[in-house]
């Protein structure tokens, strides 16, 4: 006998969980599926930034409670998965970079980031171990970081605490829908039946929004990802430079993550393949530009983080048009930061209550789709 | 038996001298020198020593000259000023 | 331009070079170590004496050989990345530098697996190779008075190798019982000079008074105000521990239970990988010639499967060949009536590897006797209760056992814990070794300094690609 559910969500990162995790706290019955482990993708891979420098201006409010969240995790998840508040700079090394800075600090702090310019000084004075070289700098308090590692576990104990089932290394092949809701097939059978089905699958959105005969290209980013050994301490920041191409901070365990979304190679279809030896050393070299204390480091890992993004790159968040019970949920910049917040949002939504805030609706992202039954998509 | 052909150097482990034969390993000379304690673990704060000599498991990484290092694969070199490899315990 | 990068300087990489360059190709060879020969044939530090071996006189005649040919050999090289259409990025004495060829055949040998007990992270507990190192290239023993333990040739070899550098043997403890060894006599009946060898051990060892405990193995190692103290277990013939034991006094332990292949370049290709139940490891899914599932990409010697040094460079050979045919170097007639010798040699000498293979391969009891307290990931001290721990909470897979508690994440890479890890999960689970996976394999290959990585720069030297959206 097919389980039936009152919600399905495939996809189990983030925004997943965290949509599964509320379903089930407002009384619903709910299944997450994945094809592999719990937020060991993009969500348990990513660099662990919580920053509003580099958030876009329309997601800020997002962020800002995103982040409140991962700090507050222990409360609501149920565990500390390493979210620590840290002091954020932004810094610039040139004119051009400086007038990034201003402007980008001046669209955020209107977007709501407490955001203020400050002298390179008092930028030191925050970080002691940054270049001397800087000419600007904005600082915001409410910055932090978290290691990402840990999400997979931490949301695993809630979401086994809150009842939800889950169906893990269970990849989905497709979802019929009808008879008043959707049978996820996987393995060459009917994996299970749920009223409601919501999407969450990053950058393989593209492929289970197709499943329901929706085109809606999503891009996806290869960013690499650096981690040093263990260091003394050499930073107490989460640093970036104007132009968003530098992420750093150093984890209560001495590692350093050096970020900055720097291209590898990869695609939805083989994940991320190998990283570009050229960016790699632009990467490290922006890193050890700000903070010259990182030239004793030794590298330990380089590894690749899916990310997607939309063609208005904000995310989709809502109900699907025109298929009654579906929703999607991904394709955030800074989704990690978000994510917790987010799938709160999408959860109200699916229970019947009012969200704290706007959601983002895919329809403006799908074009009038031909009449098609979706019994006949294969 | 090849001849032994081994120049006496002098090095420092933690501002203590020592000497060894150039020509083996700053972890071999640091075994023959009776040290073997090369540093601590972060987490248990453990002692750690040279393991698999192969610069595989880096247990007998230490600082050389100022840079991080396994010692089974840095050749001894006089005036070498080498100190443990300790970090220090990780923070929460 | 280079037809073929050969990544390690042991008997199967050298094989390969000499014999891929004798054909035409041009050639590279990498290793990290200062000369080439890999640690069965390694070269003398030239310190002080070593004793004359077979091995010692077979590395001279192969760094003679390199010497002589058109090989381009660059010992001193630490590879540290590998891409998908070949480029080889390697740190040298010059600092960063790479080359990229058509062709690659992966050499890099086996590393020791050493199954841990409390006691195992001491300083003077190493590994039987890291033992066998000190005695081949530094000509000494690993301390005063040394406690030899684990299983495999090694074990003879390395008691007898201290006595011979003028060091005590505690006690060789042998996890085999002497019926395990006479069980593989016939397969070992192939090399009979090495079974002499052997024979030549045993015999040293007995008249030194060397105490000879088989079915035991070491269960703990603790510090003393002058030394170690290890205490000693019978066990019996899945490696389980018994009542009783004894304690031995000692300055050094020199332990080791059998050999791994090194499948990290094998694992960042993402090539097929096939886990061998029998050898109880893991390595890359290979035709008899070397070629791995990934086209351009051969494998030679123990990394494609514990062989043994004597079928090593016969490995290496057949691999030359075949990548020279598939170059387009050399037809298919010549390269089958090159290798049909080579093949033939090899089915009789990787019969007595596999034999020692089996003899080392780990019992299931070795796994169960892990205590809880005992740290498994060296790197991260993460201690077999804290695995255990997480594989109760869901963790099925080294990689979400990874990421759940840092096993694995240390400088080290995984290499030493990542097969007891596999084996604890899958144990737990009651789930097969295939199910419980393999670290994925990541560069930097070896940790890598940074500021090697960046060499000395300007912030106008940095190449930016377009600034991230507002």
């Amino acid at each position: 006998m097919t389980q039936r559910f009152d919600a399905v969500v495939v996809g189990a990162g983030v925004m997943g969980a965290t949509t599964a995790l509320h379903l089930a706290r407002g009384g619903m019955r709910v299944a997450l599926v994945d094809r592999g482990a719990i937020c060991r993708e993009a969500s348990g891979v990513n660099a662990g930034t919580l920053t509003l420098h580099m958030t876009r201006a329309a997601l800020i409010p997002y962020a800002m409670r995103g982040r409140e969240l991962w700090l507050d995790a222990p409360r609501w998840l149920g565990m500390d998965a390493g979210a620590r508040a840290a002091p954020g700079l932004s810094v610039a090394f040139t004119p051009a970079e400086r007038d990034m800075l201003e402007h980008r600090a001046a669209a955020r702090r209107q977007a709501g980031a407490p955001i203020e310019l400050v002298t390179p000084a008092r930028a030191r004075q925050v970080e002691p171990g940054l270049n001397g070289d800087i000419i600007a700098a904005a600082f915001c308090a409410l910055d932090g970081h978290i290691t990402a590692y840990l999400t997979g576990l931490a949301y695993r104990r809630a979401l086994v605490a809150a009842g939800v089932a889950l169906f893990e290394n269970a990849p989905v092949e497709g979802v019929d829908s009808g008879d008043g809701g959707f049978a996820i097939r996987a393995a060459g059978a009917t994996l299970l039946r749920a009223r409601r089905l919501v999407l969450a699958g990053g950058v393989w959105l593209e492929r289970m929004l197709g499943w329901l005969g929706l085109r809606v290209p999503v891009k996806c980013l290869i960013n690499q990802l650096v981690v040093t050994e263990r260091l003394r301490p050499v930073m107490r920041s989460v640093l970036g430079i104007a132009n968003g191409l530098l992420s750093l901070k150093q984890f209560g365990n001495g590692t350093v993550l050096i970020g900055g979304g720097w291209q590898g190679i990869g695609d939805p279809d083989r994940g991320g393949v190998e990283a570009i030896p050229d960016n790699l050393i632009g990467n490290v070299r922006l890193a050890r530009h700000a903070i010259p204390g990182l030239a004793e480091a030794r590298v330990a890992r380089i590894w690749l983080d899916l990310e997607s993004e939309t063609a208005d790159a904000l995310p989709m968040i809502g109900p699907l048009p025109g298929i009654e019970g579906a929703h999607v949920i991904g394709c955030a910049h800074s989704g990690f930061t978000s994510g917790p917040y987010m799938g709160q949002l999408l959860a109200d939504f699916i229970l019947g209550r009012e969200p704290e805030r706007p959601l983002f609706d895919p329809a403006r992202l799908i074009p009038p789709q031909p009449a098609a039954s979706l019994e006949s998509i294969p | 038996m090849s001849s032994s052909r081994a120049l006496l150097v002098s090095f420092s482990f933690d501002d203590e001298p020592y000497e060894g034969s150039a020509g083996d390993s700053l972890a071999v000379a640091l075994m023959l020198a009776g040290r073997r304690h090369l540093r601590d673990s972060s987490r248990q704060g453990a002692p750690r020593g040279a393991f698999c000599l192969m610069g595989s498991c880096q247990e007998c990484v230490v600082w050389v000259d100022g840079e991080r290092r396994p010692a089974c694969q840095v050749p001894l070199r006089q005036g070498m000023v080498v100190r443990s490899g300790t970090i220090g315990t990780d923070t929460p | 331009m280079t037809d073929l990068i050969v990544i390690g300087a042991g008997p199967a990489g050298i094989a390969a070079a000499l014999r891929a360059s004798a054909l035409g190709l041009r050639v590279v060879l990498l290793d990290d170590q200062p000369q080439a020969g890999g640690q069965v044939h390694r070269a003398p530090a030239g310190t002080r004496p070593v004793p004359p071996s077979p091995e010692a006189r077979t590395g001279t005649v192969l760094r003679d050989g390199l010497a002589g040919s058109a090989v381009e050999a660059r010992p001193g090289h630490q590879v540290w990345s590998v891409s998908a259409d070949f480029r080889v990025d390697a740190l040298g004495p010059e600092g960063p530098c790479h080359w990229q060829a058509p062709a690659l055949i992966v050499a890099t040998g086996a590393q020791e697996r050493v199954m841990p007990f409390p006691g195992w992270t001491l300083p003077g507990v190493v590994g039987l190779a890291a033992a066998t190192l000190l005695l081949k290239a530094h000509g000494i023993a690993p301390g005063a008075r040394t406690l030899v333990a684990g299983c495999g040739p090694l074990l003879g070899a390395v008691a007898a190798g201290i006595l011979k550098a003028g060091g005590q043997v505690a006690a060789v403890a042998d996890l085999a019982a002497p019926a395990d060894w006479a069980r593989r006599l016939p397969a070992m009946a192939a090399r009979p000079d090495l079974l002499a060898r052997g024979a030549g051990w045993a015999a040293r060892l007995r008249r030194a008074g060397v105490p000879l405990l088989f079915r035991t193995t070491v269960a703990e190692v603790e510090a003393t105000a002058t030394g170690l103290r290890a205490r000693l277990c019978p066990v019996d013939a899945d490696g389980r521990p018994r009542p009783g034991g004894t304690v031995v006094e000692a300055d050094a332990v020199a332990v080791g239970h059998g050999l791994l292949p090194s499948t990290e370049i094998t694992r960042l290709l993402r090539v097929e990988h096939a886990f061998d139940a029998v050898a109880g490891n893991w390595a890359a899914r290979l035709d008899g010639d070397g070629r791995s599932s990934r086209r351009g990409l051969y494998v030679a010697g123990d990394g494609g499967g514990i062989q043994g040094a004597a079928a090593a460079p016969l490995r290496g050979e057949l691999a030359a060949l075949a990548a020279a045919r598939d170059l387009g170097r050399l037809d298919a007639g010549a390269q089958d009536r090159l290798a049909a010798p080579l093949r033939r040699r090899l089915a009789r000498a990787a019969r007595f590897g596999r034999a020692m293979a089996g003899l080392m391969a780990p019992r299931p009891g070795q796994v169960e006797a892990i205590t809880p307290g005992a740290v498994v990931c060296r790197c991260e001290d993460v201690t077999r209760a804290e695995i255990e721990a997480a594989a109760a909470e869901g963790a099925r897979e080294v990689n979400q056992l990874k990421a759940w508690t840092r096993c694995g994440m240390g400088p080290c890479q995984g290499r030493v814990c990542g097969d007891t890890a596999a084996a604890l999960l899958a144990r737990h689970h009651g789930i097969a070794r295939e199910e419980a996976g393999l670290f994925t394999g990541r560069t930097p290959l070896r940790p890598l300094p940074l500021a090697q990585l960046t060499g000395e720069f300007g912030y106008a030297d940095i190449v930016l690609p377009p600034p991230a959206p507002l």
